[in-house]
């Protein structure tokens, strides 16, 4: 009974004494966020992975008697709907688990709709590169994935730029990158690579590249020859997924996609494997990041969800983090080992991406895209 | 007091007002549809705005922006339109004007295929005509050896298929409607007179069924080039864009500027196709055929026909309804699409959480999510029919009655304006409307109440469009003579005006509630999590690549959709059950 006055009290006090109070919810050890949040009673999470249903099936088994309500949204519609939301005076939603960094930094974070939130117990598990502005809470990717099962001898792609021979014509795949940010991330760090795609052109053909007039650079050459070759766009990377992996197919595709797929193999009969041998590289990777929204309703609660989700102190990081622990997903905190299956954070073949420069350079690469579809 | 007397007498006056229903109207519209449109135009003409403008029209991004997809929009808008009047036409004629059998039975089916979304049916076509474009999972035929070409497989073709088998129904029922107006006294005496069959047709029929082909040609087409769902699904992997897909994108990636230029142009196209298209057919007036009497419909004999004709429709009805359901269906309970017709499993449906299936989602009845869709669905699918039919039936009323005067002739533009506005642009415009408060105007975002409007606004032509095409056929006498007597515009409404158009107001309802509960391109900007809907549910799971989910929430749309057409159906008959003596 005291304990719901004191949620009760808390509750009204934060609607105006916010930011002082933030500062303690800040500091607080998780035990104390869930008293606290016991009294909240539920919280809203707009997350880009459907692996949030099992993150609340182990957070509701901790922490009983408060409810995850989780909202699958893809990182874009995150970012729409927050906006629009907050714009109009709705404040629903306590917890963002999102990508597009670049847009994040750029629109998100200097109009303080999301505030980022740092679990105290965990700051020294991590490089603090990753805990500002925004938490990080893992490393996502766009990979260049084969099929194991047909080339058993190693990914067929050794340079990028086979992508744009005819051999490879109609048989490469890609989510829409006007429709998916995280794509569109991956042919802006092409295009910022100009260097490397240059000197991979020159060590696959044994000339310097020649660029177009109104193109910048090598980058966004390959792009150009990219769709020139009939590159296969597809609206959900499931379609991507199988036409590459599928085990029974003889002469399947190459594609992007998300390194993590990898991990569905068995159940899917798949057989995607990262082309780690691509040179200059096989994609991305980039932050996927937990961030409190603006005037969250359950501000206790959205700190201890996060806190969970950064999973414990052992090797695979518990309940919390275990949905995460598969092949192709890198923890942020480095007390949590890469899965046994996957290649190494520090060996993979993939870009970190810079998010600042990939903002700036978003909108070109964007009508660079239209215009060649 | 002596004030208030006078307000009263003022307010009195204006409601005798011969001019303050029309008035009253203008306004309605104006609220519901211009202001919105307004903003729009004024968002597209903030320097942001005027960029967008230069990128879309003058810039090397034009041809694929804008040139194209508005090529690919209008030669599917007029394909649709093309393919629905023939195949609804044919179908309307063969149900009510000949003696074909199992009428009845054929009457339902043909209505069905409206209730399947049309990013069911494109995706049911996606798991049957799949080929190795994609690689991986061949569809269901290229896996038994066929082998299908890309234009089967992807882009215009069978973006227009699924786009006329999704749509014809609406035709049948705008056609049908009209055709059952069509007294037997008509053509009785035609035939005393010895006209031939093909001149009753060409003679009688097909002018006073002129108004309704008109419309459904425009509904058709403005169905057709609004459409999202099925041009995403089956155009993009051969790069196939229209304006929809391209404003859709344009605004999920932050470029919403481009976004409303698009469809402000989209709406100007449409606009302008629409209306030489309506010059070239309607030189001529319409007939007032039903008059308060009852009249019974003339059915001609097919003769050795009957079974052939039979066979046809019960065929076009199948494909476009029986198959699809099955493939949506068993691919609801089937692990893998590959697989479609073995290992199944209702674990999408009612499994528990937490197993390897569905990365350990519960089935969709284990979601209290999906129980609270159900629920918000069907409130939104009875409080917009509601609301878009007193709307509709009071302009249908105003543009009859005021026909001819300038304030008519504007209501009349005004209330079709929306079949011109891409629901998706519509909700762009409801966001940029009430995303922020101004003044008296609430912030609505996130609301049902904003749904609610949105949703009037975006259907108010088809519920316009079906209380005119009855209204219009109820002879002028019958009011002349109430008002006569002294009756006032409320209760000729009520007393003679609504019992003579209940037919028309049941279907022009179920319409109205059937698109907006599996509608998906005016929702998928408006709805939040606050107000949960199938529809959006489906597609999310759709996106996500969990098609058993999105397959069997379909189904559950269906189902609501299949009830409420039957319960419909029960009441007209046994509203207006001297019809069919």
């Amino acid at each position: 009974m005291r304990l719901s006055i004191t949620g009760a009290l808390m509750g009204a006090m934060l609607l105006t004494a916010a930011p002082s109070l933030a500062q303690d919810l800040n500091s607080m050890t998780p035990e104390e966020l869930y008293e606290i949040a016991k009294s909240e009673g539920s919280v809203t999470v707009f997350s880009l992975s459907s692996r949030i249903a099992l993150v609340e099936a182990a957070f509701e088994e901790k922490y009983p008697g408060i409810d995850v309500i989780p909202v699958d949204l893809n990182s874009t519609r995150q970012i729409a709907r927050l906006t629009a939301e907050q714009r109009a005076g709705v404040y629903a939603v306590d917890v963002l688990y999102l990508s597009e960094a670049p847009i994040v930094m750029r629109d998100l974070l200097p109009a303080e709709m999301v505030s980022g939130y740092v679990p105290p117990r965990i700051r020294n598990d991590m490089s603090s590169a990753h805990q500002e502005p925004l938490l990080t809470h893992r490393f996502s990717s766009r990979a260049l994935m084969y099929n194991e099962a047909a080339y058993p001898d190693g990914s067929p792609i050794t340079n990028l730029w086979q992508l744009t021979q005819p051999e490879w014509r109609s048989k490469v795949l890609m989510e829409d990158p006007t429709q998916r940010g995280e794509v569109l991330d991956l042919l802006t760090e092409i295009a910022l690579r100009s260097d490397e795609m240059a000197q991979a052109y020159e060590d696959m053909f044994g000339e310097p590249i020649t660029v177009d007039g109104d193109l910048h650079g090598a980058g966004e050459q390959f792009i150009r020859d990219l769709f020139n070759n009939d590159l296969v766009m597809v609206n959900h990377s499931s379609s991507l997924r199988s036409a590459v992996g599928d085990k029974t197919a003889t002469d399947p595709s190459v594609g992007w996609t998300t390194y993590s797929a990898a991990r569905d193999n068995e159940r899917e009969g798949w057989a995607l494997q990262i082309s780690q041998e691509t040179q200059p590289s096989a994609g991305i990777l980039f932050p996927t990041m937990l961030a409190v929204a603006k005037n969250a309703p359950n501000p206790a609660a959205a700190r201890l969800l996060i806190d969970f989700m950064m999973g414990d102190d052992s090797p695979s990081g518990g309940a919390g983090f275990e949905p995460f622990f598969v092949q192709g997903d890198y923890a942020a905190r480095r007390t949590i080992e890469d899965h046994p299956d996957a290649v190494a954070f520090e060996e993979v073949n993939l870009w970190t991406i810079d998010p600042v420069r990939t903002s700036e350079a978003r909108g070109r690469i964007l009508d660079l895209i239209i215009m060649l579809q | 007091m002596t004030e208030y007397i006078l307000r009263r007498r003022s307010l009195a006056r204006l409601l005798q007002s011969r001019h303050f229903v029309p008035l009253a109207v203008v306004t309605l519209v104006a609220i519901l549809v211009v202001v919105p449109l307004v903003r729009i135009v004024l968002e597209s003409l903030t320097p942001e705005g005027l960029r967008a403008w230069e990128a879309v029209t003058l810039s090397p991004l034009s041809t694929n922006l804008l040139w194209r997809p508005i090529g690919n929009t209008l030669l599917l808008g007029a394909g649709v339109a093309t393919g629905c009047l023939l195949l609804g036409g044919f179908l309307a004629w063969l149900v009510i004007l000949t003696d074909v059998p199992g009428r009845r039975f054929l009457g339902i089916l043909s209505v069905l295929p409206f209730m399947i979304p049309s990013f069911a049916a494109a995706l049911a076509w996606g798991t049957l005509f799949r080929n190795e474009r994609l690689g991986g999972q061949p569809g269901y035929f290229a896996a038994n050896g066929l082998d299908i070409p890309d234009w089967i497989a992807w882009g215009l073709m069978p973006t227009l298929i699924v786009l006329i088998a999704h749509y014809y129904s609406l035709a049948y029922t705008m056609i049908a409607a009209a055709l059952s107006s069509v007294s037997a006294d008509l053509v009785e005496s035609a035939e005393m007179a010895g006209a031939r069959r093909g001149r009753i047709l060409f003679g009688i029929i097909l002018p006073v069924v002129t108004p309704a082909l008109i419309s459904g040609g425009m509904l058709t087409f403005a169905g057709a080039v609004s459409n999202f769902a099925a041009p995403a699904l089956l155009g993009a992997p051969v790069r196939m864009q229209t304006l929809s897909t391209r404003i859709y994108g344009m605004v999920q990636t932050g470029n919403i500027e481009r976004g409303y230029v698009l469809a402000l142009l989209l709406i100007v196209a449409a606009a302008a196709l629409l209306y030489f298209s309506d010059k070239l057919v309607s030189g001529r007036r319409a007939f007032v055929t039903v008059t308060g009497k009852g009249s019974r419909t003339k059915r001609f004999s097919l003769g050795k026909w009957r079974w052939p004709l039979f066979a046809l429709a019960t065929g076009l009805g199948l494909m476009t309804t029986v198959v699809p359901l099955i493939v949506l269906f068993s691919s609801s309970m089937a692990m893998q699409s590959s697989g479609l017709f073995s290992n199944w499993t209702i674990h999408y449906w009612i499994g528990p959480a937490g197993t390897e299936l569905a990365q350990g989602q519960a089935g969709i009845f284990r979601n209290p999510v999906l129980l609270d869709a159900i629920a918000t669905t069907i409130r939104l699918g009875l409080t917009v029919a509601a609301a878009a039919m007193v709307v509709g039936l009071i302009i249908a009323h105003t543009i009859v009655r005021y026909k001819g005067t300038l304030l008519g002739n504007v209501i009349s533009q005004l209330a079709f304006l929306p079949l011109f506005i891409p629901s998706i642009a519509m909700a762009a415009a409801y966001i940029a409307m009430y995303g922020t408060s101004f003044g008296p105007i609430p912030a609505l975002y996130g609301t049902f109440t904003l749904l609610v409007l949105a949703a009037t606004a975006n259907l108010m032509p088809y519920a316009v469009q079906s209380g005119r095409a009855v209204l219009s056929q109820i002879s002028a006498d019958i009011e002349e003579s109430a008002r006569l007597t002294g009756a006032g515009p409320i209760r000729r409404m009520i007393q003679i005006v609504f019992p003579l158009a209940i037919r028309g107001v049941f279907a022009g309802g179920l319409l109205v509630f059937i698109k907006i509960v599996r509608d998906l391109s005016l929702v998928v900007l408006l709805f939040s999590s606050a107000t949960p809907l199938l529809s959006m549910m489906a597609f999310n799971y759709a996106s996500l690549g969990f098609m058993q989910f999105a397959n069997a929430i379909t189904l559950v749309i269906l189902v609501i959709c299949l009830i409420a057409s039957l319960l419909v159906h029960i009441m007209q008959n046994r509203i207006q059950g001297w019809k069919s003596a």
